[in-house]
């Protein structure tokens, strides 16, 4: 239904989307997600021509809609979008703002265009205001309105840009769930969101949008469960990662672990979690400094807000050994400090690097 | 870390404040090096003020301890608790050397 190719879009010398080429089929209900700057609504406007793509073809039904003989209106009619902030005309009735575009685009009468207002109206569970003013409303009546407004227009395609995004989390659900009903209706969507669970439950393919394009494309299930890039993992898992690259074993331990525990409160770190992380670098950079071999290191703190879980994960170069066996249990070991502060551990290859994980016990 | 030497009749008593760790530890060494070549033999070491400890502190105090022991003499320990407890605790320490509750014990205990 509507083919996308090398698209492109440029702000000046930003590069915002960068060669997106994806197919999306009629009925398919796709969130689009990723972290804020990522470009998901520049994606969206730039399917809907409100952003001009700087290249690229995007073909509905066979059309290029960057054709410039290309009536743009009537492509908007098709794919109608639903706004953060609603746009609804504040000096019009809820009932006019339905019937307003189908009577003046459409050519449809106002008995015609009333009528099917009122059934849409119902649809979003708002029957009892179609005399209200927009200002005599909730948020989520709004949107809700707004959604039902877009909806009159009898679109192909309906472009959700964060449409939950400007409202309290007890209107949230109000919304979501007339999305979830058209959903069901096989209404051909895209939704920018930043509501996870929601995005899971409702779409039949998620994008996850990042380095200026669709990073990874799947179903809700490979792209929630079974993630198969970094950045989508991290994303998901609401992981945040602090690094640090460490040329040699003269490393200076009081900066290091005073940049780890600005990470750590930034992301309000359990205390306690926080004493066992600082103990844990000391203690394992110390033994990697037994061999000159594990040096440049690299140390990266992985966080996930969600599970609470801290990481604690060393990569060092092709012929270091694992320090967690160079260490014999004598008096003066660091091993009890290191592995009673430990959930579990993993010392593996990959691409080229020793990699050694620490998961700690969580306080 | 700051290391402070009072000397008392019975031992050099050396109180510790701050951190004993991987930074540190040089500075314990280097300062019971040149108590040692001042010919002292009976320490007591003060943890009273002593932050925190990893095993590289923990470490530098045995071996210290073990030259000391070469020369016929001893290190008793004081005032650990907090942190630095549960780090001797966990590792063992706490049953290698004399542990007191305070400085005055510990010379007491060396007086006889």
């Amino acid at each position: 239904m509507i083919k996308i190719e090398h698209l492109s879009k440029n702000f000046g010398s930003l590069s915002v989307l960068r060669d997106i080429s994806v197919e999306i089929k009629e009925g398919e209900v796709i969130s689009i997600i990723g972290p804020s700057g990522a470009g998901k609504s520049t994606f969206l406007r730039c399917i809907n021509l409100l952003d001009r793509p700087s290249s690229g073809s995007i073909l509905i039904k066979g059309i290029n809609i960057l054709d410039p003989k290309i009536d743009v209106a009537k492509v908007r009619q098709k794919m109608n979008m639903v706004f953060q902030a609603f746009n609804l005309f504040a000096h019009i009735s809820v009932l006019e703002n339905l019937t307003i575009a189908p009577m003046k685009l459409l050519g449809k009468s106002r008995e015609s265009a009333e009528k099917k207002a009122h059934e849409l109206l119902n649809l979003v569970g708002l029957s009892d205001k179609a005399g209200s003013y927009p200002d005599e409303l909730s948020g989520g009546q709004k949107q809700r309105v707004a959604i039902a407004r877009c909806l009159a227009m009898e679109p192909e395609v309906i472009l959700f840009d964060e449409p939950t995004s400007a409202l309290d989390p007890t209107m949230i659900n109000e919304v979501l769930s007339v999305i979830r009903r058209l959903a069901r209706q096989g209404l051909t969507m895209l939704i920018v969101t930043h509501e996870l669970d929601f995005a899971k439950d409702v779409s039949s393919r998620v994008f996850y949008l990042d380095e200026g394009g669709i990073y990874e494309d799947g179903t809700p299930r490979q792209i929630f469960e079974n993630p198969q890039k970094e950045k989508t993992k991290a994303f998901i898992k609401k992981q945040e990662s602090f690094y640090q690259h460490i040329v040699s074993s003269n490393y200076d331990l009081y900066a290091l672990i005073a940049e780890v525990d600005c990470f750590c409160s930034r992301l309000m770190v359990n205390v306690q979690s926080r004493k066992n992380l600082m103990v844990l670098i000391e203690e394992v950079l110390q033994l990697f400094r037994k061999s000159t071999l594990s040096f440049p290191l690299d140390m990266t703190v992985n966080y996930e807000e969600k599970t609470e879980m801290l990481e604690l994960l060393f990569e060092a170069p092709p012929g270091s050994v694992n320090p967690m066996l160079t260490e014999s249990g004598d008096n003066g070991s660091a091993l009890p400090a290191i592995e009673s502060r430990l959930q579990s551990q993993e010392y593996r290859q990959l691409g080229g690097r020793n990699r050694l994980s620490l998961y700690l016990k969580k306080p | 870390m700051i290391i402070q030497t009072v000397r008392e009749s019975a031992a050099m008593v050396v109180s510790l404040s701050g951190r004993l760790d991987t930074v540190t530890a040089p500075d314990y060494e280097k300062k019971f090096d040149e108590l040692i070549s001042r010919e002292e033999i009976n320490f007591v070491v003060d943890f009273d003020k002593l932050e925190y400890i990893s095993s590289a502190g923990l470490r530098v105090i045995l071996a210290t301890s073990r030259r000391i022991k070469g020369k016929n003499g001893k290190i008793h320990l004081a005032n650990i608790s907090g942190n630095v407890k549960e780090v001797f605790e966990m590792s063992g320490f706490a049953g290698i050397f004399p542990v007191y509750g305070t400085v005055a014990e510990a010379l007491k205990m060396i007086t006889g």
